[in-house]
This record gives structure tokens, sequence and C-alpha cells, in this order.
């Protein structure tokens, strides 16, 4: 028999238990991935490359706040400014509450210029263009509701005092979110009385380095106006909305830190179990001839075994099943995505093995002191 | 006869080491649940007892929070000398048409910036809301660029505690007051005089009308009037009624709580049986020798349930001390109707410390049934004989 062989035989003695103990750990660390990654999601967006060259103009008061349609001609004036477009949450109810996705107004000539990574085919952009009450949804919307081009969305104001009935007349595919609709400004100025309003200005900068300018001299520019303005980075712009989450963060990293605590007592009683039950063994296997050094290694690889094979299981299972389960639907859109990155995974494995290692330490220690003639006693 | 329950006693205290972890296990699970559904509870408690039922709110219809409903001059001035409104000790009509604007303000303890809700609003907003008193310092003045700021605001943003200014747009507005609205939604407000707010950030119309009717056929005859006219395109809610529909806020921690503690739970049943599998293991022999000495069956059965539904029973009630110290501890997040900050307290009610302490003997019993069976089913002759 093989080292490895007695090793695993050792770590599948006790079936019953060796399951307990893996399910036990899977569990816990199919949470751990799942609470890393919903942080992750709220506290840390995804971002592409692209994201670096735009800039976000929002109200100073706060984000609620609407802007003069004005101040368009201005920023368009700044140095290495490519682009500028209304960005306006729309918002509405679709059918219920249920039924949500992002949708906001943009200008359709520049909309899919800035957002370079949602891929539209050049038909779609032009239809989008030319018609006033058309759409564009991305594709996991219209995979989610089954829409078809042509297909007509009624949607009843709420944040706005208007409703819009819009036409698909596009698709795109790519970039962070996939789910999100855009319609025509114009038809939400026209729709809303045109009191010359939006809600925030989205700036593509020429080249990254000219980025930081353009926020201060946007900023510079509207200061002391009726409407001041914050310039950001888009980046900055998505992180204030993690800020206004409050202490969602404090408390999912305290229950992770409870998680982890409560499986490490767990698993570490489980070894103590395991181990203690065989004390005469061990003494046998002493008097043998093997060496101290050798049953702690082995002790310790029985227990990193076990843990690891419940990490695998937890994180590989919390992948499996966040690519299974379509968790946008299922949170009424609060989580459009829920990856578990390979990060998130290797971090779970990484403490898959501490665990395996710190909670034998205690019994395999007790093991080694054991000497061959108290060993041999023990009857029980 | 039932086996002594000091047996189970002392079995616990004997392998202290495996009934502590196992405990803990335990302990931990249920403190988890119980401080979760607290934020949830608080956040829930902070809406339900917010308004006066004699109260009725006009809003935009369509519109899901007053923050971002519209009402126009001319429908208020049309509101406001309807009949059936009750009066105020002068005889003018107990109604306030009030804006509702978002201001980003930034927090005291961590940095970032979250929007509070300033509310501008008339004197008679005062007296419809006696839930509001004035702690500390004075009532603003209108044109001065004063406001008044809740308590608990205060401790959450500090540029809201009395004495204190902060800046919004292009104005510096001053806390000459603080007041404290008995932990309801009130209570994450700055409040300030509403044609001061409409001038100073540049609203055109109003958020909401909060008026008080005559009596109850007053106020369904107003309800009826105002809905069924169509050039007001407005909805009439009782005021506590609109608060409750805030609720769904904490429709997702709660649902987030529940997700978490039901596959913690299962990890903790995992926990207790294998403690109890290996502590039944170990006292086959003993199993036996019960079962000579004419113990039946059932009666082991029970007895090695009971003793896991005390592992689950300590575990529950140390769950609960841990979580106890969080009542009343306040905190924030995001009301997402509103799209502002919300400031509550965790709420451990005694109804949650009952759900966690029935929660942990669930666990208990749940992970002691099997093991339980095993040494109920053993035959005599096998359990004397096994080492």
């Amino acid at each position: 028999m093989t080292l490895a062989g007695f090793m695993a035989r050792n770590a599948l003695r006790n079936k019953r238990r060796s399951f307990l103990t893996i399910a036990s750990v899977a569990l816990s660390l199919f949470l751990l991935c799942t609470l890393r990654t919903g942080l992750r999601e709220m506290t840390n967006p995804a971002s592409m490359e692209e994201s670096a060259c735009r800039v976000a103009v929002r109200h100073k008061v706060s984000i609620a706040n609407v802007l003069p349609a004005k101040q368009r001609d201005l920023i368009k004036r700044v140095a290495g400014v490519a682009s500028v477009m209304p960005l306006t949450w729309y918002g509405g109810v679709y059918i219920d509450e249920k039924h949500f996705f992002s949708r906001f107004a943009v200008d359709p000539a520049e909309a899919f210029r800035q957002f370079g990574e949602m891929k539209i085919s050049p038909e779609h952009r032009d239809a989008f263009i030319k018609k006033k009450t058309g759409c564009v949804v991305g594709i996991k919307t219209m995979e989610r509701f089954h829409f078809k081009m042509g297909d007509r969305i009624e949607l009843a104001g709420d944040v706005w005092p208007c409703d819009v009935a819009l036409e698909i007349v596009g698709t795109y595919r790519g970039g962070i979110d996939e789910t999100i609709l855009f319609f025509n400004h114009k038809y939400l100025d026209e729709a809303s009385g045109n009191r010359g309003v939006v809600g925030c200005w989205w700036v593509l900068a020429d080249r990254v380095d000219s980025v930081p300018r353009i926020i201060a001299e946007i900023n510079r520019m509207f200061r002391n106006s009726d409407a001041e303005v914050l310039a950001e980075s888009e980046r900055a712009f998505q992180m204030g909305f993690v800020s206004m989450l409050g202490n969602v963060t404090l408390l999912i990293g305290s229950i992770s830190g409870v998680i982890l605590f409560t499986m490490f007592l767990v698993t570490a009683s489980t070894m103590a179990m395991a181990i203690r039950e065989r004390f005469r063994e061990i003494a046998i296997l002493k008097a043998f001839g093997f060496r101290s050094s050798d049953l702690a290694g082995l002790i310790v690889a029985e227990s990193l075994l076990l843990a690891m094979a419940g990490g695998v299981l937890g994180c590989g299972g919390a992948w499996l099943m966040f690519r299974l389960v379509p968790i946008d639907t299922m949170t009424n859109g609060f989580f459009p995505i829920f990856e578990v990155t390979p990060g998130i995974m290797a971090q779970g494995m990484g403490i898959a093995m501490a665990l395996g290692f710190f909670s034998c330490l205690v019994p395999a220690w007790n093991a080694l002191r054991l000497s061959v003639v108290d060993g041999l006693k023990i009857l029980d | 006869m039932a086996i002594p329950l000091k047996y189970n006693l002392r079995n616990l205290l004997v392998r202290w080491r495996t009934s502590v972890a196992t405990l803990l296990g335990i302990a931990l699970v249920v403190a988890v649940f119980v401080m979760v559904e607290s934020l949830a509870a608080g956040l829930k408690h902070s809406f339900v007892t917010t308004g006066d039922e004699r109260n009725l709110l006009m809003l935009r219809k369509g519109s899901t929070a007053d923050s971002n409903s519209q009402i126009g001059r001319m429908q208020v001035d049309r509101i406001r000398y309807m009949a059936g409104i009750a009066r105020q000790a002068d005889g003018r009509p107990l109604l306030s048409a009030e804006s509702v604007i978002l201001v980003s303000l930034a927090r005291a303890s961590s940095q970032g910036e979250a929007n509070v809700l300033v509310r501008g609003l008339e004197p008679a907003g005062l007296e419809l809301r006696p839930q509001a008193r004035l702690v500390e310092g004075r009532m603003f003045r209108g044109g001065l660029r004063e406001v008044i700021c809740s308590r608990q605001l205060g401790e959450r943003f500090s540029c809201c505690q009395l004495g204190r200014s902060f800046r919004a747009g292009k104005n510096q507005f001053k806390v000459v007051g603080v007041f404290d609205a008995g932990r309801s939604a009130y209570d994450s407000e700055i409040w300030m005089d509403v044609n001061e707010a409409r001038s100073v950030f540049d609203r055109e119309f109003f958020s909401s009308i909060l008026f008080r009717p005559e009596n109850e056929e007053a106020a369904a005859r107003l309800k009826k009037t105002i809905e069924d006219d169509r050039q007001l395109t407005s909805r009439i809610i009782r005021e506590p009624d609109y608060f409750k529909e805030q609720t769904m806020t904490a429709g997702p921690i709660k649902w987030f709580g529940d997700f978490l503690s039901w596959i913690m739970s299962i990890g903790a049943v995992f926990a207790v049986m294998n403690t109890m599998y290996a502590t039944i293991g170990r006292r086959i022999r003993e199993v036996g020798t019960l079962r000579v000495l004419g113990f039946r069956r059932r009666e082991i059965l029970i007895s090695f349930l009971l003793e896991s539904l005390f592992l689950g029973l300590i575990g529950g009630v140390i769950g609960c001390l841990l979580a106890l110290p969080l009542n009343g501890v306040a905190t924030g997040t995001i009301n997402l109707q509103t799209f502002s900050e919300v400031a509550f307290q965790f709420r451990v009610t005694p109804d949650l410390l009952i759900k966690g302490m029935v929660f942990s003997m669930f666990m208990g019993v749940a992970g002691g049934f099997l093991p339980a069976r095993v040494a109920a089913s053993t035959p005599v002759l096998q359990a004397l004989k096994s080492v």
C-alpha cells in the first residue's frame, strides 16, 4: 500500500463523518463565495477599459436634481471633449415592479459611440437614430422577455411625469450590462413638455490623459451658476452609488468573518474526533518505527484532503450554480450580473487550505506528544 | 421509565470540547439570523410607525414616492380651499404643500456621500406631524437659510448637528434646531421652509400635499373629488399607508437573511450530526447496557434526541445573547423608493428571539435524529460486543 493510498483510506474510513465534514466545509465556502461575489458586484462594479475615457456630470446638490439642456454646448467646447450626450434615468414601470430593468434616455447618435464596448449593428444604429420612438434593448433583456424586433414597450412614468410608448428597433451585445433599454432623449423631452432638462451629461474624452483636465474645467465652468455640477470619472460616479448603500459592506464583511470562524470550529472539532479515535493506531505506527514528523505529515495531509475536497465542491458549486441560475431575474434586476470570478474561487480555495491546515494542528500535536505506551493503553 | 436527563447533561460536560465547538456553531448561526432579521425589522419599524391615520397625502398619479412627485402651483391653490379640510387655530386650512429635494451630504463615519431628503414644509406641516418634537435649538425661520435636522440624522452626518452648517448648491444652510420624530421615517429628514426651499433649489413644482380632513366622511369625499378630477392627475393615500408602501426596501435584506440562515443552518445540522454520531459511536456499549437494564428503544431515541435538543437550546440562548447588544444600534441604508438615506436602528424584538430559539432547537433535533435512530436500533448483543 502506498502512502497516498493509506492516507486516502484513512480519510474515508468513516464515510459518514467524511461526508458530513466535506459537506459542511463545502456549504460554508459556497456561502463565502456567494457573499464575496455579491459584495463585489455591489461595491466594486466591473468596469471596462473604455470607461476610463468617460466623464459623468451630475448636479452638485444630488443626483436627483436635473441639469439645464443649455449646458451641452458649453461642455462641447471644452478642449479634448470628443462627444457629449444627455443620459437620463427614466426608470418607469413596465407591467409592474417585478419586470425591472434599467431604462435611460440618450442621444441616439452619440450613445454607441460613447459606449464603444456595447456592440450594435450599423442598421440597428441607423434605425435608432431615425425613429424617434425607437429604442435599443440589451440582448439579455430581449431574451428574458422574449422580445422581438418591432415589439412595442409601454412604460408608465414614475420618476418622470409622462408615459412613453417605444418600439424596439435594435439590440446590442457586449459591455458590462446587457440588460439596459436606451431610447431617444428627444422623445422624452416632447413627452414631458419640453422643460429643457436632462438627468446627467455623459462626456467622452479624446484621450485618457485629458480626463482630469476636462473634469476640472467642467467643474470650474459652472461654479456659481444656477446649476452647479459635479463632474467625475465614470468610475467615481459608480462608486458614489456604492457609498449610498451604507453599512452593507461592513455587515457582509462581518457575516463572512462569522462564517469563517464557525467553519473553523466545526472542522477543527471533527478533525480532533477523527484523530482521537486513532490514538491507538498512531501508537502502533510509532512502535513500528514511523517517525513523529511522518505521522504529523499524514495527519495534516488527511485534513488538507478533506478541506480541499469541500473547497472544490463549495467554490465549484457556487461557480456552476450562478452560471445556471438566472440571478438577474431572480433578484428583479438588482444584480444584473453575478459572476463568481476565478479570483474569488482562488481565494475560497486558499481559505479551504488554511482551514485544513489549522484545524488539525492541535489534534496533530496531541498525537505526536503521545508516548507509545500511553497510546497502546487507550481502549476507548 | 425515561432515562434521567442527568445522563445526557453529564455526557455533554464530559466531552466538553466537542460540545463547545458544536454549541458555538449553532450559536453563531442563530446570532447571524437574529442580527440580519433585526436589521430588516428595524427598517420596517421606522416605516410602519410613521404617519397619522387622519392625514391624507396627495401625490402625482404614477409617482412612487414624494421625491419624484410633482404638483403644480395651480393644483395646490385648488386643493387648499376645498370644503372638508380641517382648520388650524387661526382658521387657515390644516394643509401643507411640500417640496422634497435630495441633497448629497458627506457621511460622518466613513468616507463617501449619501442623499439626504430635505423637506420644505409650511407651518401647518409641523402641526400635521405631532410625532416630531423639537428637542434642541429653535424652529427655522424662512428666508434665512435655516433648517432643522432630526437627531438621528445628526449621528450619521456630522453636518446635521446643532450649530453646524452644510452647503448644497450655491447656498450654505445653518442647522438651528434638532427634532426627534420618535424613530419614524421622518427621523431621516431635514426640514426647512417650503417657499425658501423652492426658490433656493429652483423648484417650479411642489412635491406633495399633506392635509387633514375634518372627519372620515370628508376624507372619503375629498379623495373621490380629487382623484376623479382629470386635471389634477393625482392620487390620494393615507399618510401611514404611504410609508407602509416603502417597507419594500426591507425586502432584499429579509431575503438575504433567509438565504443566509438556511444555508448556514444546514451546515450547523451537519455539525450536530457529526457530533452526535461520534458521541453515540463511543457510547454504543452504554446503549447496550441501558437496553439490558430494561430501557426501551423509544426511550433511548428520546434520550439522545433530548441531548441534541439541549445542544440546540444552549446554542440558541448564546446566539440570542450575542445578538442582543445590537438592539438600538443606529445604522442606515438607501431607501430604494425615494433614493435617499434612511436612518434606523436594529430592533431585536422578543418575537425575533423566539424565532431564533425555535430555529436553534430545530437545528438540534434535525441533527440528532439520524444518530439517535442508529443508537436505538442497534441490536443489544452487537452493541455490547463493540469496542
